[in-house]
């Protein structure tokens, strides 16, 4: 089993980081009522861990049993039907599952099928806990209209019905919902967290870490915990007994931005321009989700840039960033961001050494 | 030279600006398009001079000219000291309104009398005057304001006074020379067709309308300063005409190296004269001189022409008048006189062909139908006499014909004039009338409803209550437009076809798509005669022969562009031109090109041609209608292919950018605006808000269009010069269907209940160490440890042989090693074989927990299927899995049996088939086919046992499955 999912906390009381939270959530719970709640934070930081490790606290060890079922729905939207497949997974008491997946009909998803399962009460024999659970993930990713028609089942089916929202940015959740909710910041962990965390499974695994490589492997999770101890696996599969100086090697997919960006600085032409989109493509068709491209992009920019562009540049990918939410073709806003950059960076370089 | 005219022009403007004193240099190189911009309108001053020379006989031309060549030479040199000189200089400046006004200049000094100065108040007029200019003068005004601005912000000091400093150099862009050239040359553009060396640097000269007249020209290879495009224009432009290859019509090939290819071979085997782009300059300057006599000739007739003229207003506008037009259309105001009166028949009814032979084209397919109807008689009704049979092979073996064509190019035409020949009476039955069924009685029908009397006309030759039979006893029935023939003429055709068979006169049938679906039975009746466009040669010589009877003086290179336009409808052509005709006397190539660039005939574009017009040299002169036409002419398509194509252009609005700084920010702005369409888009769409398409094409096709036109040029090497389809649309289903594989994935790693993650942070941060989980040991450690090892890996968390290969997919990028490399074949079937054995004895795979679409057994029997235990078998029949789902304990024992026995059968045909090649695979096979059953079937699969047995089959061949 990968050390991600091996070590991963079972119980609220396990939690290696954000025991506070932990212990907040369950007395939360531990009352017989608990409201609707929103996690946000940063990928890698728990989140999901934390909502698993509440579902077991409420409803005991019953949670674990979850079935994955791809189900079809046919909705009735006016004119025509829609058919809508979703992926659930479902435990007799709660039914998690990715609204956004439907793409641009997932206010049919939010309007039917969560309202249909809403309204069904459990039967608990015991007559307490008498509501169900919906956790639905990447709220930020669902559209307006879903998000709208969302508050409203939100309040109409509370009496039988909690939502647990999971998401990486609040500010894409309309403030409607928020007001709903308890918002959860989890916080991405620092980095002497991770390290801690990296040690802890050092040692459980026999490993022998060398002073620093943990460290290392931290600053380079980009504080994501999930990111560390992958990461901390494939240097264990790549070379073991670890070296000092072991290189930790990226991702795939990173590797491939950073070339992509060596090559816009390297040249800024019209050519180089259409190398870049054959690459982006390349990356957008192995299902890297368009705004980590956009972000890491920058991210690999800023490292090689010249310290009075950084802020223009920065201001320029958040905007194409905050475009291609809005549009629907991503490769479209890359490009143009790309070009936007190549046209900034030469008319710089072209001022600066002539 | 050109530097030379440069030189000229600068200190020209210096000396008459006043203010502009800066230094010559400096301005050349800060202004670019200034500097492109000279040899646009190079010898107009030449021209002016001799126009004027007509109106104002003071005025010493030929002294001018002759100083105007001695002069440059020390110019230059002496520059900044002789102002003086300068200013009395004719220096041949850059632009059209330049020399006008510059010639005002020196008008004042050679105390010119005024008259010709009103002329030049009202440029406009003079404009559409000088017939042969009238285009490019236009533009120039046009594009004068923007570069005003331009010009005026880099040279402040310039005299506004006379507001002529601005203009002179700003010319620039206006003729679409220098970059604007170009666009696509066609199929002349396979290869990239270099740029001209010295593209732009040269004057283009002005020559008499029609001094090229009679001349053919073949361009081959790069010329020195003209895009190939501009020099069909010029050539055309001066009466020339431009072929595409070499003929003994030939004249000269226009070339500036000799490329040795094909077009120069065949040029110097017939004794083609080969002439330089300078050359072809010097032939159209050295026009002027010669022209003079002849204008000065016509100067008697002159004085006539305007009070003849005016006798047929609607002939003469007062445009005619103008001394440049006359100066070539002398003739034709002499042949005026004898106009004939306008008449209020439409010159497409008045020139109607009366005899066969002046039906343009289908010259053979006329006497075809002649022919046919000329036997038809003798073949069909005096069956007595001759006996029916005789002539089968004969084309008038079928009763009916078929004339098939698009529209206008005579169909009807031949028809009637082949009927009136013949002296057959035609009866025209078109779409105008209705042509349902014949009711049953033909009693009825007397004079009653259409159908009946054609029934009555082609079943009773001597009866009729219309037509009077006594003039012509014989009769054609013709019937137009019958794939027309719909809603309301229910079963039309049909009864057509019943009335060719009882026919006893010919029945002509006109239509213009043969292959339409509605006429596939009739055409089993007809003898199909299949009209074909008539070439532009000939339309253009029937055209000519109309206008000179209409008394209209045409070039006939406009003729051609004409017949070019129209796309082969000759009835649009003799429109277009009557309409012409009321304007305007004497037409030539620019005002036939004008004019058609406005009312070019509809025509079903491609988004290829659509985008080619929108990006082409030209792209900057359509109107904005045009443009919105060209992109929406598929709005879903057109954008994509800019989107795809846009760098490749190398925008001419540009101008010179050494450093590709322009070229760079205007691709960002037209990236941008093609990001603001899929915004747009995304609004239509998804919120159905279609008012904004239009500004949909306006941000995603026109606007990049107008940024970038100019010419295109190829990014890869080996790429053709040609638009690429829209990447956009492959790429995308790519994508999509990665995203269902990972989906799958990500399905049965939750289903393992081992992880639970979501897809993003799946292929984000989980793929790559799955990767090497599965992937790094069979590379280091020894073949069975390592397939051990990963197999135990895959079933950990529930993944598939798909899943796997789904992994390596998308950890696969171009330029990067596969990671699969590096894995021997044998460990790659070793690890396939243990997969599938050790499915045998997995327990409840969390991934059959998922409810497969189209697999009917509910989860739960299945799960109690997979952990009966498989040893008692209990049935041989090899039912298919579908048919059990009641049996519940039995259904995986058989599923398996049926496996095992689809599996042997396979077994054997292969062992039969191919007995080597194939024997490893096949005792793979042995094993995994008992255990094929329990494959995960990724999705909505799982049918018969059978077929789980073959899918097995495949899974085991692990060489064959990794090339997919």
């Amino acid at each position: 089993m990968l050390w991600v999912d091996k070590y991963r906390p079972k119980a609220l009381d396990q939690m290696a980081v954000h025991e506070d939270v932990g212990q907040n959530l369950k007395k939360l719970v531990s009352e017989q009522d608990c409201p609707h709640l929103l996690f946000y934070g940063p990928s890698g930081s728990g989140k999901k861990t934390l909502i698993m490790a509440l579902l077991r606290q409420m409803f005991g060890s019953s949670s674990d049993k979850v079935k994955v079922e791809n189900k079809n729905w046919k909705v009735d939207a006016g004119t025509r039907t829609i058919d809508i497949e979703l992926t659930t997974l479902s435990s007799t008491h709660h039914v998690e599952m990715n609204p956004s997946d439907a793409g641009f009909q997932d206010r049919y998803v939010v309007q039917e099928i969560i309202k249909e399962m809403a309204k069904n009460r459990p039967i608990d024999t015991k007559g307490k806990k008498g509501f169900k659970v919906l956790v639905l993930n990447e709220v930020d990713k669902l559209s307006r209209e879903a998000q709208h028609s969302l508050r409203r089942t939100m309040e109409k089916y509370s009496a039988s019905c909690r939502l647990i929202l999971c998401c990486n940015s609040s500010s894409k959740v309309t403030e409607a919902i928020r007001s709903r909710c308890l918002n959860i910041r989890i916080n991405a962990p620092g980095e002497d967290q991770i390290v801690k965390v990296l040690e802890f499974i050092a040692k459980k695994e026999g490993l022998q870490l060398p002073a620093g490589f943990a460290a290392r492997i931290a600053e380079k999770s980009n504080r994501s915990l999930r990111r560390a101890i992958l990461s901390l696996e494939t240097c264990r599969v790549q070379q073991y007994p670890f070296t000092i100086n072991q290189a930790i090697p990226p991702m795939d997919w990173e590797e491939y931005v950073s070339e992509i960006v060596s090559d816009i600085m390297k040249e800024q032409s019209p050519k180089r321009l259409f190398q870049v989109r054959g690459k982006l493509y390349e990356l957008l068709i192995n299902c890297i989700p368009p705004e980590i491209i956009l972000k890491r992009l920058l991210h690999e920019l800023l490292r090689k840039l010249d310290a009075e562009l950084k802020h223009e540049v920065c201001h320029w990918a958040a905007y194409y960033e905050h475009r291609m939410r809005l549009g629907q073709k991503a490769i479209f806003h890359l490009e143009a961001f790309v070009a936007k950059f190549m046209s900034i960076y030469k008319a710089f370089l072209i001022a600066t050494f002539g | 030279m050109s530097d030379i005219r440069k030189w000229f022009m600068k200190s020209h403007d210096k000396g008459n600006g006043n203010a502009k004193l800066g230094k010559p240099a400096s301005i050349d190189s800060g202004k670019p398009p200034p500097a492109k911009s000279q040899p646009d309108k190079p010898v107009h001053p030449v021209q002016e001079n001799s126009a004027r020379k007509k109106t104002s006989k003071y005025f010493a031309a030929d002294k001018q000219k002759l100083k105007d060549e001695i002069e440059p030479e020390e110019v230059s040199t002496k520059r900044k000291s002789q102002k003086d000189i300068e200013q009395s200089l004719k220096p041949p400046p850059s632009k059209k309104m330049h020399t006008v006004e510059d010639d005002d200049d020196n008008d004042d000094d050679f105390v010119l009398p005024t008259p010709k100065n009103s002329s030049d108040v009202t440029p406009s007029k003079k404009l559409k005057s000088s017939s042969g200019r009238g285009v490019p003068k236009k533009l120039v005004d046009l594009e004068e304001s923007d570069d005003d601005d331009h010009k005026d912000a880099k040279s402040p000091p310039k005299s506004g006074g006379r507001g002529r400093g601005g203009r002179g150099a700003s010319a620039a862009p206006a003729g679409g020379r220098g970059r604007g050239g170009g666009g696509r040359g066609g199929f002349m553009n396979f290869g990239e067709r270099k740029d001209p060396p010295h593209k732009g640097q040269k004057e283009v000269p002005e020559g008499a309308p029609d001094c090229l007249a009679g001349l053919t020209f073949v361009i081959s290879g790069t010329l020195d300063s003209l895009e190939r495009e501009e020099a069909e224009d010029l050539i055309k432009r001066h009466g020339g005409r431009v072929t595409g290859s070499v003929s003994k019509k030939t004249n000269y090939l226009l070339c500036d190296e000799d490329i040795e290819g094909r077009k120069s071979a065949k040029a110097k085997e017939l004794g083609t004269t080969f002439i330089t782009e300078d050359g072809l300059f010097d032939l159209i300057r050295s026009s002027i001189c010669t022209k003079t006599p002849v204008q000065e000739k016509s100067k008697g007739t002159e004085k006539a022409v305007p009070s003849l003229a005016k006798k047929t207003p609607q002939k003469a506008d007062p445009k005619s008048v103008s001394p440049q037009g006359l100066a070539s259309d002398s003739c034709a105001a002499l042949k005026k006189d004898q106009i004939i009166k306008p008449s209020s028949l439409t010159w497409t009814e008045k020139y109607r062909p009366k005899v066969p032979n002046d039906i343009i084209g289908n010259p053979s397919l006329v006497t075809q139908l002649h022919n046919w109807l000329a036997h038809w008689n003798e073949q069909f009704l005096d069956t007595g006499k001759k006996g029916k049979g005789k002539k089968q092979t004969d084309p008038g073996a079928k009763k009916a014909v078929m004339l098939s064509g698009s529209p206008g190019i005579g169909k009807t035409t031949s028809a009637k004039v082949v009927c009136q020949m013949l002296g057959f009476q035609a009866v025209e039955v078109n779409a105008s009338d209705s042509r349902g069924k014949a009711d049953g009685k033909i009693s009825k029908g007397i004079g009653g409803s259409n159908a009946n009397s054609i029934k009555e006309l082609v079943s009773n030759e001597s009866l009729s209550v219309n037509m009077d039979w006594s003039k012509h006893p014989k009769s054609v029935l013709i019937m137009d437009e019958v794939d027309g023939m719909s809603a309301g003429d229910r079963g039309g055709v049909a009864d057509l076809i019943a009335s060719i068979k009882i026919s006893k006169i010919p029945i002509i049938c006109i239509c213009n798509d043969r292959y339409s679906q509605k006429l596939k039975s009739l055409v089993n009746y007809c003898l199909l005669l299949n009209f074909r466009k008539p070439t532009k040669q000939q339309m253009a010589k029937r055209l000519m022969q109309i206008a000179k009877a209409e008394g209209l003086q045409v070039k006939e290179a406009a003729l051609e562009e004409l017949a070019d336009r129209v796309n082969g409808d000759i009835r649009m052509a003799l429109n277009q031109l009557q309409y012409m005709s009321l304007s305007m006397s004497v037409i030539n190539y620019d005002d036939m090109k004008q004019r058609l660039l406005s009312s070019a005939k509809d025509e079903d574009i491609s988004p290829f041609t659509a985008v080619d017009k929108l990006f082409g040299f030209n792209g900057g002169r359509l109107r904005m209608d045009e443009r919105i036409d060209l992109s929406m002419s598929d709005p879903d398509l057109v954008p994509l292919l800019i989107q795809e194509n846009y760098m490749n252009y190398r925008p001419s609005a540009a101008g010179k950018d050494d450093n590709g700084i322009k070229r760079l920010s205007l691709i960002s702005r037209a990236a941008d605006s093609i990001a603001n369409g899929d915004i747009i888009n995304v609004q239509i769409r998804r919120y159905r808000q279609w008012q904004l398409s239009q500004a949909g094409c306006l941000a995603s096709c026109i606007i990049p269009a107008a940024l970038l036109h100019g010419q295109r040029e190829t990014l890869e090497q080996g790429e053709r010069n040609f638009n690429r389809f829209g990447g956009w649309l492959g790429k995308n289903s790519t994508m999509g269907k990665n995203l269902r594989l990972l989906d799958d994935l990500h399905d049965h790693l939750l289903a393992s209940r081992e992880s639970n993650s979501g897809r993003k942070s799946l292929r984000v941060d989980y793929l790559s160490l799955l990767l090497k989980r599965l992937t790094d040991p069979l590379r280091v450690l020894p073949k069975d440890e390592a397939v051990t090892e990963v197999v135990e890996f895959m079933n950990l968390y529930s993944i598939s042989q798909e899943d796997f290969d789904t992994i390596v997919e998308l950890s696969k990028f171009k330029g990067h090693p596969n990671p699969l490399d590096g894995i021997p074949p044998t460990v790659k079937s070793a690890l396939t074989r243990l997969y599938n054995e050790s499915s045998r004895s997995r327990m409840v795979r969390a991934a059959d927990l998922v409810t497969l679409p189209g697999v009917k057994k509910a989860p739960a029997k299945r799960i109690a299927a997979i952990l009966e235990p498989s040893d008692d078998v209990l049935g041989e029949q090899n039912g298919d899995a579908l048919a059990e789902s009641e049996d519940e304990n039995s259904s995986d024992t058989e599923d398996q049996e049926g496996a095992a026995n689809g599996g042997k059968k396979l077994q054997l045909d292969l062992e039969g088939l191919n007995s080597k090649a194939i024997k490893v695979e096949l005792d793979l096979k042995g094993k995994e086919n008992s255990s094929a059953k329990k494959k995960p079937a990724g999705r909505g699969r799982g049918g018969s046992g059978s077929t789980a047995a073959k899918r097995g089959g495949s899974g085991s061949t692990p060489a064959t499955k990794r090339k997919r």
